[in-house]
């Protein structure tokens, strides 16, 4: 929708709640605001329920609550637990047996919601096909341009979480000008913060006390110095990185990294800045021999940041959706990628949190999505196994408490190892269809015992000689 | 019937181009679909002064009067092309023009005009070509003199492009800023008016400084046309689509105490009959996204609408046929029971070769389905009804095809009185097949247009 | 050749002579194979000691090392061995003599002589192998001479770089053996070789066979250029007929063409034949030319786009497949769902599956990855694992010494921390022909 349109109705729906509180102020006074509260919703509109039960829950803080539940209440997580009222009317996913992780936040992709990079209400396409996959990936929320957005399919309302989240600068050593600039910038800024800051102190008792100039302050700058935006650069090269590292300790900000392939040469130096890392570990890129010193990739940069106190967050080398037939690449395998950080040495938990926690508080989105917890928006996923196991599949995705992706009522993969309770047939999702589907290959049933996880509980393989698999 | 034929021999004496058609003529053929009261079987249609007078099994014919006897012919009504720039070469309108008519462009010499009849097409709906807001169609028969004799009706719908960009979308909510702006002029003018008359009983000096010179109900002299009875319709469909918008009070109901509203300025014209009902709009849309979009700039606004589905080999349009299937947040097309204009062409689901029936689907959410030609040229034309057939062959109801060519585009013209279907008082466009229509091997033997033929070969 | 292998050869006598001179004869020539295992067998009748170093179909040997032998055991957490038993062993002891596998098998005593090393709960898996790689040269050079579009007298042994940089990462990843070829460019483009991915080697202590196999491309690819004739499909197959039909009437005639030499003995089933090969259109035409018409050894290679349509045919021919590097295709067969290739394969009844990367299109270090990604879109993870191992050196007739953990075969053993299909999982040792080529601990992490 256009953004005049949203502050319009921003507006009214404040209004409309200035309006009813006092109406409802007695009730109010009586300390029954829960009930008044659902009371006052009731006339437009009855509270939506959303369960998921009988799950494995991984709320991506670092608990896993077994045979659990999760209730949500028109979006929100409302309570996760064991054992928990099933409200009537509540939809329920039963996830016997499966997993649930917070939906996943890619830190960037392209595509998944259609092929702009700003005002996505008015150009978002909810139903691309692109965005089924990103969903069937377990995205949930994604980084496109400098906003923070949500998959909502079928849906143009209110999806994006945050936007102008980043103020993009360039720190290369191919252009040292723009490195002088850009610190003169940052001077300039910090200078004028600092006058203003001591102006608001005065002005308290000195009403007549000037404000300090803003002229010749650099505006984006300024905007990080204050906070309200993140610094991000786009810089692989050691000494690219350490200038940036020095830039933001001298000013005081956090920077945010993208690329950072030699960041594991100067991890220490990075951790000390307080930096933030989107890191592909799969980026190759040879080492310059005519240096002594280390440099080029390695596959251990997102484990060797994360140990400097560096947040890090995976992005697989294609951020699009690639059907072209090379598979593990692209964004469809975000968890692969982030698998390969894990493969580095990063830790399984810090492995997750690539794709979620962290990628979310990059984007400074972490109070709403990123994590299962009570009043963040019921993103999820049901995984039939480790989400980082390359076998898995998610089988549901929910946004805001609603199924957007079903596994098997998409043809995309719903022949492949095909959920006990799903019929037989692929439900197509789309009526009117004239052809029959062709024959699908028919997956193989059970698991592979000599793949069994670390923690998996279903090993089979016994002691002795292994069972022969069958062919 | 010899005799018939003795009597006016001048009259049918070319074989193939058709002489004049006497003024009363009883036709009598095999079956007549007459598309608004089903098939009649052994049809005997009497047509006089261009008009059908009566249509019905076996009638009697009096005797005297010419009879075209032909049972193994099948008579319907003229084809309706209710979606087309054919004969117009001009670029009409721009971004934001809906005060453009395409109705200014209409040359009558035309040479597709001419042609376009020998495909049976015997009513066209021509719109304004440009991007964003381009303008209002107009009805014609293709063949007359002049614009005038060609003109039906004029201001049938106003075109408009749904994209999914923000200055697309903002292009919609700007033009009913203007209708806005327009209200709020009718209010300061209903004020004065109510304060001046106030003040006439009191004193009588004061005089109105602004007088406006029609009322804004009635049609200017361009738009005299026919154009009742396409409000009239409008209207009525808008109360029946947006209940909202029949409640809203009428500048009409005042009328009684004497006070004319302003005329609104041309630009804002289109955009307050919109509002008012007194036009529609024909939104054109590629894909589902573009739907749900236009749905979200229009906001609140009521107002009557029919989409204009550009059918692409894959479309993605069944996600958006009803709201209930995938818990949309706005209407589908179905639940809005309004007009889809749209090629008879099959399509496929995104990214794979399954084959899909959109008219179908479409028309079983409860969607009216209006057929175009799948290009806009006279060789399109020429294949309309075939391509027709084979939406039929693909399960497509038979009714709904027919329909969709004929009366349902007469509809969206607002010219359904006068054509779209074989009925007692319409005029009298007649298109002759050697067997069922909706087979490519029958063959279009006659065209006739107001009760005359204009094509084929005829004889008494 | 290793130089612990050398070495143990050089005291066989005659055998090894025969070898040192063209290892391809040694792998590929029955006559010649057989030749050599009776010289050996005589050899090991008149000498008093015969010596230990183990042959393929040996019984598991325990005994003692000799003084001048080197043998390693390693305690593994699990053993998988891609043996045609499918043994899978938990807690499982391997010895490896004088650059041979001598045991595999359950924990036992480890005798006298061997340096053990305890792997905790690492895995260890054959050395994988890659019949479809570009790496010999260190990057995507020296693949094709596009100037005319037959080219059997060209083999890529002049371009192999031994130990460049890719295939340090090869070898890091647990890849042993690759058969580097020239590219598609051109209708047949020439020989390839198959080599070992040691990381501080000369050429000679690389080869396994050269020249190790053939390569043509059937269509996608030569089309584009490389000459005038052959813009078509009808011109290719014009081309590698023409050139088949003079090598099949040389060999007829007993006639030794110096330039169609070694197509020659493709034709005489001495050499495999690589065939680079996509869509349904012509994986079935290089079926019917190489197999049907020609009987050669051939493998199917590639197999990208809607090929996999084709495969309950293939199946019937008993065609091997070379998947890869495309394993997926929806693009293509447009029904909607995303296909897995070799799961398809599989489901087909295709008894011979193999995975590759055309490496540098897929990354070569990436192998692993192809046989994941073709378990996740629904192929059996087990079956995977051997089509990146024995498989492929069964494909090209290098299983009685590659591709599987088994008493006889070259000691090319990874140890990894976990699933051989699981990118989390590290490999922390590459060992080739018994030697460490990689040790993550020493060397830091490559891959």
């Amino acid at each position: 929708m256009i953004s005049t349109n949203r502050i319009e109705r921003f507006v009214v729906g404040a209004l409309l709640a200035l309006l009813a509180f006092p109406v409802t102020g007695h009730a109010w006074q009586e300390g029954d605001e829960k009930k008044d509260e659902s009371a006052d919703k009731k006339k437009e509109e009855p509270d939506k329920w959303f369960v998921v039960k009988n799950a494995e829950i991984h709320t991506g803080t670092g608990s896993v609550l077994r045979d659990a539940m999760l209730v949500a209440k028109n979006g929100k997580i409302d309570e996760i637990g064991h054992d928990l009222d099933v409200p009537p009317d509540a939809k329920v996913l039963d996830a016997q047996g499966l997993r649930v992780y917070p939906g996943l936040v890619a830190i960037s992709s392209a595509g998944l919601v259609g092929q702009a990079t700003s005002d996505f209400g008015d150009t978002v396409n909810p139903f691309n096909s692109n965005m089924i996959l990103g969903l069937a990936t377990g995205i949930t929320t994604t980084g496109i341009g400098n906003a923070a957005v949500k998959l909502k399919r079928f849906s143009i309302k209110d999806l994006v979480v945050r936007d102008r989240i980043f103020s993009v600068f360039s720190w290369s050593a191919r252009n040292p000008s723009g490195k002088r600039s850009l610190r003169e910038k940052f001077q300039s800024a910090s200078a004028y913060l600092r006058d203003y800051r001591a102006w608001e102190e005065k002005v308290k008792k000195d009403k007549e006390l000037k404000e300090p100039q803003k002229k010749n302050v650099d505006t984006t700058v300024l905007a990080v110095l204050k906070g309200e935006s993140t610094a991000k650069f786009n810089a692989n090269e050691r000494d690219d990185l350490l200038g940036i590292a020095h830039l933001a300790q001298e000013f005081g900000f956090r920077p945010v990294i993208e690329g950072c392939v030699e960041g594991w040469t100067v991890a220490d130096e990075l951790g000390r800045a307080g930096a933030m890392a989107i890191v592909t570990p799969r980026d190759r890129r040879p080492k310059d021999e005519a240096l002594v010193r280390d440099g080029g990739s390695s596959i251990e940069n997102a484990a060797i940041l994360h140990r400097s106190g560096v947040a890090v967050a995976v992005v697989p080398g294609t951020e699009s959706v690639d059907l072209g037939g090379l598979v593990g690449r692209d964004i469809m395998h975000l968890p692969i990628e982030a698998g390969f950080a894990i493969r580095g040495g990063l830790p399984e938990d810090a492995g997750l949190a690539s794709i979620t926690t962290t990628s979310a508080r990059i984007l400074g989105v972490q109070h709403r999505v990123g994590s299962l917890e009570v009043g963040k928006d019921c993103d999820l996923i049901v995984v039939d196994k480790d989400l980082l196991h390359y076998e898995a599949f998610v089988q549901w995705t929910v946004i805001d408490g609603k199924v957007v992706y079903d596994k098997q009522k998409e043809l995309y993969f719903a022949h492949i190892r095909p959920r006990a309770d799903a019929p037989a047939e692929p439900k197509k999702l789309d009526k009117g269809e004239t052809e029959p589907k062709p024959d699908a290959d028919k997956p193989k049933e059970g698991e592979e015992p000599k793949d069994g996880e670390k923690k998996g509980d279903e090993k089979k393989n016994g002691e002795g000689d292994g069972e022969k698999k069958g062919g | 019937m010899m005799l018939a034929s003795l009597l006016f021999p001048l009259l049918f004496a070319g074989d193939t181009k058709p002489g004049p058609t006497p003024n009363l003529l009883a036709i009598r053929v095999g079956k007549a679909e007459t598309i608004a009261k089903g098939t009649i079987e052994h049809a005997v249609i009497l047509i006089e002064n261009g008009k059908i007078v009566t249509i019905g099994e076996d009638l009697p014919i009096e005797r005297g009067i010419p009879v075209l006897d032909r049972p193994d012919w099948v008579v319907m009504p003229g084809l309706v092309n209710a979606y087309s720039r054919l004969g117009l070469d001009s670029e009409g309108g721009d971004d934001m023009s809906a005060e453009v008519k395409a109705s200014a462009e209409l040359y009558a010499a035309a040479e597709d005009f001419q042609e376009v009849v020998k495909y049976g097409v015997t009513t066209l709906g021509l719109y304004p070509a440009g991007n964003g807001v381009p303008g209002q169609a107009c009805a014609i028969r293709p063949l007359g003199k002049s614009k005038e004799e060609l003109l039906l009706a004029d201001g049938c719908y106003l075109k408009m492009i749904s994209r999914a960009t923000p200055s697309a979308k903002k292009l919609f909510q700007d033009g009913f800023k203007k209708a806005d702006e327009y209200a709020d002029k009718e209010k300061k003018a209903r004020e004065k008016f109510d304060k001046d008359k106030k003040g006439k009983k009191d004193d009588k000096k004061e005089e109105k400084k602004e007088e406006p010179k029609t009322s804004a109900n009635a049609p200017k002299q361009a738009d005299a046309v026919e154009i009742e009875g396409a409000a009239a319709r409008a209207q009525g469909e808008a109360a029946a689509q947006e209940p909202a918008a029949a409640e809203d009070p009428k500048p009409d109901e005042k009328k009684d105490d004497g006070f004319v509203p302003p005329e609104p300025e041309p630009k804002a014209k289109p955009w307050v009959d919109l509002r008012s009902g007194k036009l529609r709009g024909l939104v054109s849309i590629n894909n589902a996204a573009e739907y749900v979009h236009f749905q979200d700039a229009i906001g609140k606004e009521t107002f009557s609408w029919d989409l204009r589905l550009v059918v692409q080999r894959e479309s993605d349009i069944f996600y958006v046929l009803d709201k209930q299937c995938y818990d949309l947040e706005y209407d589908g097309i179905g639940d809005k029971k309004c007009r889809v204009v749209m090629e008879p062409v099959l399509s496929v689901t995104p990214g794979t070769m399954r084959n899909r029936n959109l008219a179908l689907e479409l028309s079983k959410a409860g969607a009216k389905i209006v057929f175009i030609p799948r290009n806009d040229t006279l060789q399109n034309a020429k294949n309309w009804l075939a391509n027709v057939g084979e939406m039929v062959g693909a399960s497509l109801d038979r009714n709904v095809a027919l329909r969709a060519v004929t009366l349902e585009p007469a509809e969206l013209l607002g010219v359904e009185k006068r054509v779209g279907s074989l009925e007692k008082g319409k005029d009298a466009n007649l298109l002759f097949y050697s067997g069922d229509p909706l087979e490519p091997t029958s063959k279009l033997q006659a065209v006739m247009l107001d009760g005359r033929f204009v094509h084929g070969e005829v004889k008494l | 050749m290793s130089g612990a292998r050398t070495s143990t050869r050089t005291a066989v006598g005659a055998s090894t002579a025969l070898e040192a001179v063209s290892s391809t004869r040694r792998s590929v020539s029955l006559r010649a194979r057989m030749l050599a295992l009776v010289a050996a067998g005589l050899l090991a009748a008149c000498s008093a000691t015969r010596h230990a170093t183990p042959e393929p179909g040996d019984r598991p040997d325990l005994s003692p090392l000799r003084p001048g032998e080197t043998g390693h055991a390693l305690l593994c957490g699990r053993i998988i061995t891609a043996d045609d038993a499918d043994r899978m062993l938990t807690s499982g002891l391997i010895l490896v003599r004088n650059g041979r596998i001598a045991y595999v098998g359950e924990r036992r005593p480890v005798p006298a002589g061997y340096e053990v090393l305890d792997c905790g709960d690492q895995w260890a898996m054959p050395g994988m192998v890659d019949l479809h790689s570009h790496v010999h040269s260190g990057g995507f050079m020296d693949v094709n001479d596009m100037v005319i579009p037959v080219n059997p007298e060209l083999r890529t042994a002049p371009a192999v770089v031994p130990g460049n940089p890719l295939i340090k990462l090869a070898c890091a990843s647990g890849i042993t053996t690759l058969f580097g070829i020239p590219g598609s460019g051109t209708s047949h483009s020439g020989f390839g070789i198959v080599y070992k991915t040691k990381v501080h080697a000369s050429f000679e202590d690389c080869v396994v066979r050269n020249p190790g196999g053939m390569k043509v491309a059937q269509a996608y690819n030569p089309e584009r250029r490389a000459g005038d004739f052959g813009a078509t499909r009808a011109g290719l197959g014009a081309i590698l007929e023409d050139i088949n039909d003079k090598a099949v009437a040389a060999n007829r005639q007993g006639r030794r063409d110096i330039a169609l030499e070694n197509l020659q003995k493709v034709h005489r089933r001495e050499l495999p034949v690589l065939i680079h090969s996509a869509g349904s259109d012509s994986w079935a035409a290089a079926t019917r030319m190489w197999h049907n018409t020609y009987h050669t050894d051939c493998v199917l290679s590639h197999g990208c786009f809607d090929a996999h349509m084709t495969a309950p045919w293939i199946a019937e021919t008993g065609v091997k497949i070379n998947a890869g590097p495309r394993t997926m295709d929806y693009v293509v067969t447009r029904d909607g769902a995303i296909t897995g290739t070799a799961a398809k394969y599989v489901a087909a009844g295709v008894k011979s599956v193999s995975l590759n990367t055309d490496a540098p299109v897929m990354p070569q270090e990436e192998l692993f990855l192809q046989g994941s990604m073709s378990a996740r879109l629904g192929a059996d993870s087990y079956l995977m694992m051997r089509a990146v191992t024995i498989e492929p050196a069964k494909q090209f007739n290098l299983s009685h010494r590659l591709g599987s953990l088994e008493v006889g075969k070259d000691a090319d053993i990874v140890l990894r921390t976990g699933s051989p299909l699981d990118p989390r999982a590290r490999v922390e040792r590459v060992y080739i022909d018994g030697e460490l080529q990689y040790d993550r601990a020493r060397d830091g992490q490559w891959f």
